[in-house]
Order: C-alpha cells, then structure tokens, then sequence
C-alpha cells in the first residue's frame, strides 16, 4: 500500500522519523511532554508528505511510524498515546468528511446494546452532530484511479487541522490544569509534593496569587530534582520548605494534600510517577491525607498492566546512587537505580487533567473516549 | 501553511547549528591479547555483550552527533568492511557517514595510522579519535565544544583527552596499563604524562620541575581511566608525519609532545564527571566492561534499551536480560543468577546454573552445567555437567559432556572438545586447520568439520593481496604451534578434539618486547588473573617519595633503575633517593657533557669557526633541555683539556694557553649568554678536579687577555665563598679549589710583584704533587705530569704577560710584533691559518678595551644549589659523592692523557 508513496517524499519522512526513533532511543528527548510535541510535529510532517489514496492507507502510514517510535523508547509511553490521539482524530475527521458514504455503518454501530457495551464506549463519535459538510462530501473519493491524490488533496487540510488540535491541546495542557488551581487549594494548607513536575509547578504557581500556603517539598533522591523544584517555587513567592525524602512520613501527618506529577497513567487507575512517589502516597494512606495527582490526558495509557514487568520503571544508571569513582565497592555490590515508582489505584485521590478532574476508577472510560479500539496495539 | 514553514525552519536551524563532525576509529588493534579469538577475526568485531565492538563504538560517537567517521582497519579489512556494509550503520537513515580506509600491512602502531591519516587528507576540522573498542556515553560533543572554545585562545591547545574518575581499585581500570597525568588543577591542562605498568611494580615518575615552579598548583593523579577519545585538532596527524618514530598514542605522542620544548603544543584532559567510558583493550577489560555494560554503568547503552546490534532484551530483577522474542528456553529447574545475559534462541536445560555470564544466540547448555562470569559467544553448545569459570569462548565451540574449562581460558571459534576434557588455567585453543585435523583426527565429528568448512569459505571470500599477506602470517604463526603440540597436553582435551594448544605467552628474545607487552605484565590484563604471586606496588601511590622508604631503594634501582629513569643513559648511583628528579636530570647532564665533548672534539679536529661550534651547542642544550651552566661546564672543561702541557718551563706553557684561548676562548661566551664570573668558577672547579691544576692562574691571565673575563669579574668571583671551596666535601678538592683561589689573589691583585708570586707558585705545586701522590688513583702517565708542570709554573709565572721571553722549545716565535700585526689582520679572514700561526704570537696581545660585551649575572650557581643540597647529606652519602667525583676525575684525566699523547705526536 504504502509501494503508492514516491521516493522522495517518503525518504524525507522515514529520515525525520529515524532521527526521532533513534533520539529516543539515545534518550536525548526525554519527559512525557516533550517527547508527545515532538512526535506530533513529527506526525504532522509525516502527513502532510504522505501520498495516500484511502483512508486505510493514511492509517497504516501513521500507524508504521507510530511502531517504529514506540519501539524505539517504549517507556516513553506519551508517544504512543499521541500516536493514538492522531490516528483518533483523523479518523473522526474522515467520518465527519464522508458521513454519508458511512452512514450505514454508524448506524449499524449505534444500536446500543449491554452486551456490546465495552465495544461501542464510544459516546462521543456517537453523538456527534453530523456536520453538513457538503463540499468535502461531493469531492471525497477514494480510490480513485484517474487521479489517486485526489483523496489525500482534499482531506489534508482537515487532517493538518486535526493534527493542529493535538498539538494545541498539548500546548495548552499547563493553562487547562492549573486553571481551576484555586479550587483545590485553599488558604493555609500544607501541600506535599516530590519531584520537578512541569504540571505540577504550573499548577501551584497558577494558585500563588489567590492564596496563601505552604509546599512542603521532598529532596527527590538520586535526582534531587526536589531542589530545583523548591528553587522554582519559592522564587514565584511561595513559602516553600525543603525535606528529605526520609522525613515525608514524619511530616505527613501535617499535611493537608499530597500534589504528585505522573509519567504515564495506566488504564487501571495506577500511574508511573518519579521515584519517591510511592513513599509518599503510601505515608499519605497511613495518615488518610488526600493524594492528587496532576496530569495531562495525553499521559493517558491503553495498557494497564505494565507493573508486572520489572524493566517498566526503567533502571537508570548506578551512578547517581553510587560513584564510578567509589572503585572497590562497584565490583561487589549490585546497584539498582529505578527512575519511576509504580502508584497503585487505590492509593491516588483524583486525577486533575486538562479535561476535568477524575477518580482513578473512571480512568478507563477517559481512554475509551481519547482513543480507538483498535490502536491499543500499534 | 504556516506550521509546516515554521517546522522545516527548524529543521534548517537544527542544520545548521552543528557542522560536520568528524571521528576516527583505529579498528585495528595493534596487539595479540585476544589471541588465539582475533585469529580469523579482528578484534572490533569481537562481540560483547552480543554485539560487535564496533558497533558500540558507533553507538557511542552516534550519541555524540558525530555524522562522518573514517575506520581504519588494517588487519581482516575485508570482514571489517562487510560488517560496516550490513550494519544499521550504512543504511540511507542513520544519519551516519561511514568510511572505510583500508592502511597498509606495514601499518604496525596508531602512529603509522595516524600518518596514514595524514597521507589520505581526509581530516578538514577538529576530529575524535577513538579506537575499535570503545564503549562509551561520555557527551563528547560537550568535549568538542570545549575543545574548540580553547582553541579560540590558544592556537596550541591541540588535543584534549577524555579521562574518566574511578577508583585505584575500579575493576575497569587497568592495573597493567595506567599512567600519572599531572594536571593543572584549575585549567586541567596535562603538564606530563607518564605511563605506568603494573609489573614490574612503577614506584615512582619523574616530574619535571619546571612544571611545579611554573603552575602554583598540580594535580599528580593515577586513579583516572584513559578512555583513549580524543579530540584532535588538524595538526594532529601532521605532527606524527613530522615524528616518524611516534607509535604509541600515549607513550610517545603524549608524552613527547608534552616533553618537548620546541613544539610548545599544549594537551588538555576533560575528567568526565557524568557518563561512562571504556576500552576494551585486554581479556580482563572485556571482562569489566561487560560487567559494567549488564549493570547498566552505560546506560542509555544497555541491553534492553539501546543495544547497538538492535537487539531486544527483557530486563528482569537482578539486571538478568532475557531475549524479548520468547525463543530463549529455559528448564523449570536452572538457575539464572545475577549479571546474566542470554541470547535468542539460547537452551538452557535442568539444573544448569549461570551466573555472572553472557550467553549469545543459539547457545544449548546442557543439565547440570555451570557456567560463572564466562562469555559465551553464539551457537555454543556445551554438553552435560561442564563446568567454564572466567572464560571466553568463540562461536561455535563444542564442549562435551563432563568438560572442565578452568578460569582465564580462550577458546577460539569452532574449536570442539571430547568428553571429560580438562582445561588448565589460562589454557589458549584454538582450531587446527582444515587439512591437517582432517588428516590427524579421522574421527572428528561432522559438525566440527562442517563449521570448519565454513570458516575456511569465509577465508576464501576475502580475496585481497593484502588479506593474503595476512592469512600466510596467520597460518605460519599457526603452524608454529600445530608444531609444538605436546601430545599429553592434547590428550587431556579428551577424545576427538580438534584442538590446538597455543603455548603461554614468552618473551621472544628476538623481538623487542616493551614493558607493556612483557608476559608478567600482561596478566594483569587477562581474564580472571588475580596475578597474586605477583609483587605490585600499591597502586594508589603516585610519588616514590612518600612510598620508598631509604633502605629498598638501593636494592630497587639495582633491579629496576634503567627501566624506570627518563633516559637509560643514567649509571650514576642515586644518592639522595629523595631527589629522584635530580636523578634524572644528571643522567640527561651526562649525557649532554658527552654529546658536548664529542661535538667540540669534532670542532678541534675539524678547526670549526667558533660560531660553528657555539651553533652547534646551542643546538645540543635545546635538545637536552639543561642549564646554561652546563654547558659553559662542558665548554670550559672542553678547551681545558685542549691545552696540552707543555714541558719545559712557563714560557711555552703559556704561550700554548695563549694559543688555545685566543682561538676558542671566544666559545664560552658564544653558547648563549654572558657571565664571566661563571666562567671563572667554572674553570676554577674544572681545573681543581684536574691535572690542570697548575694552569689555572695561567689560564685566567689569557682569558683576561682575551676579555673574556674582567678584573672586576675576578674580584667578585674572588669574593664569593664559594670560591674558596667552603662547600666541597672532599677535602682534596677543597683543597684545590683554595689553591686555585689563593693563586689567583696574587696575580689577579699583584701582577707585577713576580718574587712572590713565584714563591707562592712554587710552594702550591710542591703541595700539589704531594697531595697527588696520595690521592694516588692517576695513572703512570699522569702521575708523572707534576714535576714539568711544577718547573713549568716555577718559572716566572704569574699572569702578567712576561713580553719577551718566548722562544723556548718553539724556534718559530722570532718577530714578536709583525706576528701580532698579522695575527690581528687575520683573525677575521683566515681562521684555519691563524690556528697554524697563533703559536708564534701568544705572548702579547695588545689588549683592546672596549669590545668586551656587558656583564651579565644570570643563572643561580652551581655551588649555591650544590649548597642546599649537600646540607639535607649524611655523612655515609658524601663518601659516594667523593667516590663519584673521584671517577670523573679519572675520566677527565684520561681524556687528557689522549689528548696529549695525539698532541705529542702532532708536535714538529
């Protein structure tokens, strides 16, 4: 299928992606947000040189580049969700473009029905309003043989469009978090909080102005990014306290709220989360103290048991923990540096995302929304 | 569209940033430590960790943003080559510019490659240079940037070598090739590199002092692993094309750039503090950098991230790497331990254990076996209840059931070994060739051939002339020792083996073995050799000065003191063993005054202009880098000597000085700066510790004449203490040098008074023979030199120049005046005829005020430092500095006897 594509265009596009695949790899792109831009901008660029007769082919297109990537760092679990959101809308697009050519099948779909419940949890493509888009609908041919880019011609700018609406959600993904920051903290709370979270920080900084409160915020070992963070906090004027990590069960039955970050977030509820975390949400439960996490929903993830493998928390090199220069010990002790804690369901509050706040349990259904079926195995 | 713009406007501006970086990987190997593995196969394509060395050394620039890389290989080029071809590497996506060189067999050190690099002219910017066996996560674009950022500055920054922290005992540093970087603590600048080895133990390095009187402070460290990544500037290559004998990158280039003082090129070091980086140069470094590799050390480069051979591994508790595709069967009952690796499609049956390993594709261990910290490459096949400890073994090897491969053993590929084989520690194997085994081992299994068969094919396959040279190599070294089987050896490898045992490893008398490559050394550098029996030297320790204790160090340097001083010139005995620099310094002095005495003996005979000659050994100080006091030593020693003694009376005598200072006196103040009251010192020591005793005073008066030296010159040297002998030991001498100075007080002060001078005379040579009659170590010639030398001072001596009493013995000093005139005339013109008639116009020369050039004081004396020196002496040392100076004496004097016998023999 993909044979269709000219030389050119497709040299250029599996160039931008291997340079992708192979900084992920490398680990010169890291963190979920950034890993998610650059894979939509790569996406986009993917789509728009792309030579497509079909909407099949456009979807295996996307969907050989989104493998590869996932291959390529499959602990950055944000690029397959990205890759997933992309291929979501665009399909969206396409039923909107040719919704009368399609009708018969969501009609067939829409009869709603218990036993196809978890099949068809897809309410949203259900209700949407069936736009009249009658210039797209006239042009629409597939497969078309006199002019086989006829298709992608007049589907691009919409799927340019689509593109764009992913980008733009992750580019606005902070402002969306943090707008309602003021709701969830009140004057003179005590919050809790681990690790150097861009969301995180948003979120309490977007909160600063209104009231007034105290973060309490852990040393995040080996990394130590709880130092950045409490540099970063206090500078915007927060009273900001500076713990180590061994005093958070100490200190927690002072705490009003325990604010985390998350890597990724599992369909089951649980989430990926700097390492640390899983002290801190584990002391909270001792002490009953509420346990928000702060999120975009492009962490959102299909997989939900990726905790049963033991290489999922991605083991970092040894030598924050103990020097290369420590000689003698390194032949005899083994050391292990996991970068990521596992944070079971049960042990988180709510989610905030950029979409509204969620309990775990209701995680599932976002992910059903957020994106198709059929893309949970790329 | 405008987000489509604004995308390739950053993929432009991502272009642009970084220009074409370019490396140079060294793939050859210029070694046999992996011997008999390398035999088919080069060592950059040695896996580890199941993928090719090379690899990771790609993997590892390609990190670094490095886009365009020349691999030289020399041997196995063409399997070098083809594997380049098939990797990710050469696919049109990688972003990697490869290039492969193939150099010339006579290629044998990274020097030779490094002027090969010169020839090609492919390097256009800074470069990185790293070998074939590189595994690294070191940013070295980071090091670049640096790199280049000092060349901003300083145009003569020209390398910049990555080094990494780790302890003494780090199990990646290498015990049997480290080396002493002295580093400028604040710019990291290298100031001197010295290479250590392990054995024989290296207790001390030679630092040159300049560098601690230039950088207020140094760091002098050996816990630091080379990395061998280097970031070269362009000059690089041409300054081993200018320096045939560079060879090793370290040793020689390092070393002698940074001991160099014409080249003025600085050396910088980058200690990584972040990331990692390792050679693997030897079987123990393969050891250690596997191990550091499955313990993530190079991380993002580990198995189940970024494996460079692409790879996929499940990383499970305890860093055991399972291949991802499900193909690997494991028994219910085996045991995996810590540190594993298994390769796809591996079988691993009940009960075996594995620890500590790494296994590559297609091994099958049998039940019950174990297999601990051993490295097994792919399609192994190892039968029931083996036991392999420490151990690396090629593909394809066959070991069958009850086998026992002790620790340290090499097994080449496709080698099989019968049931019940034993292998002694440290055992080499390899497989016998085709022919051969067919004929030998009728009953060898087939697969063995089969394989056999194959690696012959591949052998086939490159058909270069070059690779032919090579292959006739390969097979006379294994021939060699198909040879020299020892048939009970062979029989403990068990029934059918096809094997060949490779004898351990000697020093080959022929072959000029370095200290790096000598056998005890080089187990240091094996796999599993704790080198125990082996005595060595702490290896934290730097400096012999804390570490040596007084008692073993005579006992030491008779054991190791050639291979440890900087020049194996040295044979003085180290007397102040805190004092090593000095040490080395005076074996380079020795060296130099021979050198000196050689190249004005050369300029007598060959009657050099004295500008000649002051070129000359101006040249010799830069190259030997000593003290102008040296050389004046050397020089005033030199035309000394020249002055034969003349017998009968004072009168010929003088006018024989006369004749040499006026042609060579001019020398001393030539050899690169002025300073008479040196001068005089100099000559003063010289002639106490010689014959020339007696001329002294004679000596002086013609360099007065000659305005070498002045009045106010003598008066000062006169003044100083030094010139009374205050500070020499040896009472003799001490002696002498009071002689010399009382002698002068009267001339120099009272020229005219001759009565007394000649009493005075008189009386010194009287004590003067008696004293050399009882130091009693001259020879007979010498010892009967002092009776005409006394007659001859007893004369009326004193510097005073007598006008007319020449003539004597010589019947050519007739008209005293016309000879000055022509002499003066001459001087300038005809050097070689002035030299035949200076003997006619010694006794007067009219003084010309004037021309002499300014004084200068420069230099601290010899004495003054002797000085400080002597007062840190016992008592016990100074009889050994007498003794030395004794045995100088006696060179001098027996310098001197030749010169006078030629002299004699020249006489009309």
């Amino acid at each position: 299928m993909s044979g269709m594509a000219t030389e050119g265009s497709s040299a250029a596009n599996q160039r931008v992606v291997e340079n992708l695949a192979s900084r992920l790899r490398r680990r010169q792109v890291v963190g979920s947000r950034e890993t998610a831009l650059e894979t939509v901008l790569v996406l986009r660029q993917v789509v728009s040189k792309a030579r497509f007769s079909n909407i099949d082919q456009l979807v295996e297109v996307i969907r050989s580049v989104g493998r590869k990537l996932v291959e390529a760092q499959p602990k950055e679990h944000t690029v397959g969700n990205t890759v997933r959101k992309v291929l979501h809308h665009i399909r969206e697009e396409y039923h909107t473009a040719t919704q009368g050519t399609t009708a018969a099948a969501s009609t067939s779909r829409s009869t709603l029905s218990i036993a196809k419940f978890v099949l068809q949890g897809q309410p949203r493509k259900q209700n949407a309003p069936p736009k009249a888009s009658d210039e797209t609908r006239g042009t629409l041919k597939e497969n078309d043989p006199d002019d086989p880019d006829a298709f992608a011609r007049t589907l691009k700018p919409v799927l340019m469009e689509a593109i764009q609406d992913v980008l733009d959600e992750l580019e606005t993904v902070y402002d969306n978090i943090s707008k309602n920051a003021k709701d969830h903290i009140h004057s003179d709370e005590i919050i809790l909080t681990i690790g150097k979270s861009s969301t995180v920080e948003a979120f309490l900084k977007s909160a600063a102005p209104y009231r007034k409160y105290t973060v309490i915020v852990a040393d995040t070992a080996p990394s130590y990014s709880g130092h950045d963070m409490a540099q970063s906090l206090s500078s915007a004027g927060i009273s900001t306290v500076l713990v180590p990590d061994s005093a958070i069960y100490a200190l927690m039955s002072r705490v009003n709220k325990v604010i985390l970050g998350a890597h990724a977030i599992l369909a089951n509820g649980g989430m990926f989360a700097i390492t640390g975390s899983l002290l801190a949400a584990t002391a909270a439960r001792a002490h009953s103290t509420p346990v928000v996490v702060c999120s975009g929903q492009f962490k959102l993830t299909p997989q939900w048991n990726l905790y049963h493998e033991y290489g999922a928390l991605d083991f970092a090199d040894p030598s924050s923990v103990l020097g290369f220069e420590e000689g003698n010990l390194v032949d005899k002790v083994d050391v292990v540096n996991p970068y990521y804690d596992y944070v079971r369901p049960e042990l988180v509050d709510a989610f905030i995302t950029n979409d509204g706040d969620h309990p775990p349990s209701s995680v599932y259904r976002l992910i059903k929304e957020a994106y198709d079926d059929e893309d949970y195995e790329l | 569209m405008a987000p489509k713009s604004s995308s390739s406007a950053k993929e432009k501006l991502i272009g642009e940033e970084e220009e074409v970086l370019q490396a140079v990987i060294l793939a050859d190997s210029f070694n046999k430590r992996f011997k008999p593995l390398t035999t088919h196969k080069p060592r950059c394509l040695l896996p580890i960790c199941n993928a090719p060395l090379l690899d990771w050394t790609f993997e590892s620039l390609a990190l670094a943003g490095v886009q365009e890389i020349f691999v030289i290989c020399r041997s196995h080029a063409d399997l070098v080559k083809a594997a380049i071809k098939n990797s990710k590497w050469s696919k049109p996506n990688a972003g990697l510019k490869i290039v492969p060189i193939v150099t010339a067999k006579e290629t044998f050190s990274p020097g030779d490659a490094m002027r090969d690099i010169y020839t090609h002219g492919i390097i256009t910017s800074d470069f990185v240079l790293v070998t074939g066996d590189l595994v690294s996560n070191v940013r070295i674009d980071e090091v670049v940037r640096q790199h280049k950022e000092r060349r901003k500055t300083n145009k003569d920054a020209i390398m910049t070598m990555v080094v990494k922290e780790s302890g003494a005992m780090h199990r990646t540093r290498s015990r049997g090739d480290s080396a002493v970087f002295v580093l400028d603590a604040e710019t990291s600048e290298c100031l001197h590199y010295e290479a250590v080895t392990g054995y024989p133990p290296k207790k001390y390095a030679s630092i040159p002092r300049e560098i601690l009187a230039e950088h207020p402070e140094v760091e002098i460290r050996n816990d630091l692993i080379d990395c061998s990544i280097d970031v070269c500037s362009v000059e690089v290559p041409s300054l081993f094309q200018d320096n045939f004998d560079y060879g090793d990158l370290r040793r020689d280039f390092v070393h002698g750039i940074l001991t160099s003082d014409l080249l003025m090129k600085n050396i910088y070091c980058y200690i990584a503090k972040e990331g990692y980086a390792a050679r693997v140069k030897d079987t123990r470094s393969y050891d250690s950098v596997s191990k550091d590799i499955l313990s993530r050390w190079t991380f993002p480069l580990v198995p189940d991230d970024n494996h460079p051979g692409g790879h996929s591994y499940e990383h499970l508790r305890g860093n055991k790497y399972i291949a991802k595709d499900n193909s690997v069967v494991l028994s219910r009952t085996c045991k995996i331990g810590n540190n594993t690796l298994i390769g796809s499609k591996s079988q691993i049956a009940d009960n075996a254990q594995i620890s500590a390993s790494v296994l590559g594709q297609r091994c099958i261990i049998g039940a019950g076996s174990i297999i601990r910290n051993s490295y097994l490459f792919e399609g192994v096949v190892i039968g029931a209840n083996c036991v392999i400890e420490h151990s690396i073994i090629g593909a394809d090897v066959q070991i069958r059931e009850g086998g026992r491969v002790a620790k340290g053993c090499l097994i080449a590929d496709g080698v099989s070994l019968g049931p019940q084989a034993r292998l002694s520690p440290f055992e080499r194997l390899s497989k016998r060739r085709q022919e051969e085994s067919d004929g030998d081992d009728e009953d060898e299994n087939d697969e063995g051939g089969a394989d056999g068969e194959d690696a012959e094919a591949d052998d086939g396959e490159d058909g270069d002339d070059e690779d032919e040279g090579e292959e006739e190599d390969e097979d006379s070294e294994l021939e060699e020792v198909e040879a020299n089987q020892d048939p009970e050896a062979l029989a403990k490898l068990g029934e059918g083996t096809n094997a060949i045992i490779w004898p351990p490893p000697t020093v080959d008398d022929d072959e000029e073995v370095d200290e790096l490559e000598n056998p005890d050394n080089q187990r240091l550098m094996r796999i599993g050799d704790e080198a125990l029996d082996l005595v060595l030297s702490d290896p934290g320790s730097v400096t012999s000065s804390e570490s040596e204790s007084e008692s073993d160090s005579d006992e030491y340097d008779e054991l190791y003191g050639v291979s440890n001083a900087s020049s194996s010139a040295t044979s003085l005995p180290l007397s102040v063993p805190t004092n090593l620099v000095a040490q080395a310094d005076s074996a380079a002095i020795t060296e130099f005054q021979n050198e000196v005495t050689q190249s004005l003996e050369r300029a007598f005979a060959e009657d050099h202009s004295v500008d000649n000659a002051a070129v000359e050994l101006k040249t010799l100080r830069m190259a030997s880098n000593v003290p102008l006091r040296r050389v004046r030593e050397a020089v005033v020693a030199a035309i000394v000597n020249r002055i034969k003694i003349v017998e009968g009376g004072n009168v010929p005598q003088r006018k024989e000085i006369a004749t040499v200072i006026d042609r060579w006196g001019g020398l001393i103040d030539k050899i690169g700066g002025v300073d008479a009251v040196e001068t005089v010192e100099v000559l003063q020591a010289h002639c106490a510790s010689s014959d020339r005793l007696p001329l002294f005073g004679q000596i002086l008066a013609a360099l007065y004449q000659d305005d070498i030296v002045e009045e106010d010159d003598i008066r000062s040297w006169h003044a100083m203490p030094s010139s009374q002998g205050e500070d020499v030991k040896s009472t003799s001498l001490r002696d002498n040098f009071k002689k010399c100075w009382n002698f002068d007080e009267q001339e120099s002060d009272d020229e005219s008074s001759e009565e007394e001078e000649t009493k005075v005379t008189a009386k010194v040579e009287v004590e003067e023979e008696s004293e050399e009659e009882s130091d009693s170590d001259d020879s007979e010639a010498e010892a009967k030199e002092p009776p005409a030398a006394t007659a001859a001072a007893a004369a009326p001596t004193g510097a005073g120049p007598p006008p007319s009493t020449s003539g004597g013995s010589k019947g050519k000093a007739e008209s005293e005046g016309s000879d000055e005139d022509e002499e003066d005339e001459d001087e300038d013109e005809d050097e070689s005829e002035e030299a035949n008639e200076a003997p006619a116009a010694t006794t007067s020369i009219a003084k010309d005020q004037g021309l002499l050039p300014p004084n200068t004081t420069e230099g601290k004396s010899k004495h003054e430092s002797e000085e400080s020196e002597d007062d840190d002496e016992d008592e016990d040392e100074d009889d050994d500095e007498e003794g030395e100076e004794d045995e100088e004496e006696e060179d001098s004097d027996e310098q001197v006897g030749d010169h006078k016998r030629s002299n004699d023999s020249g006489k009309p």
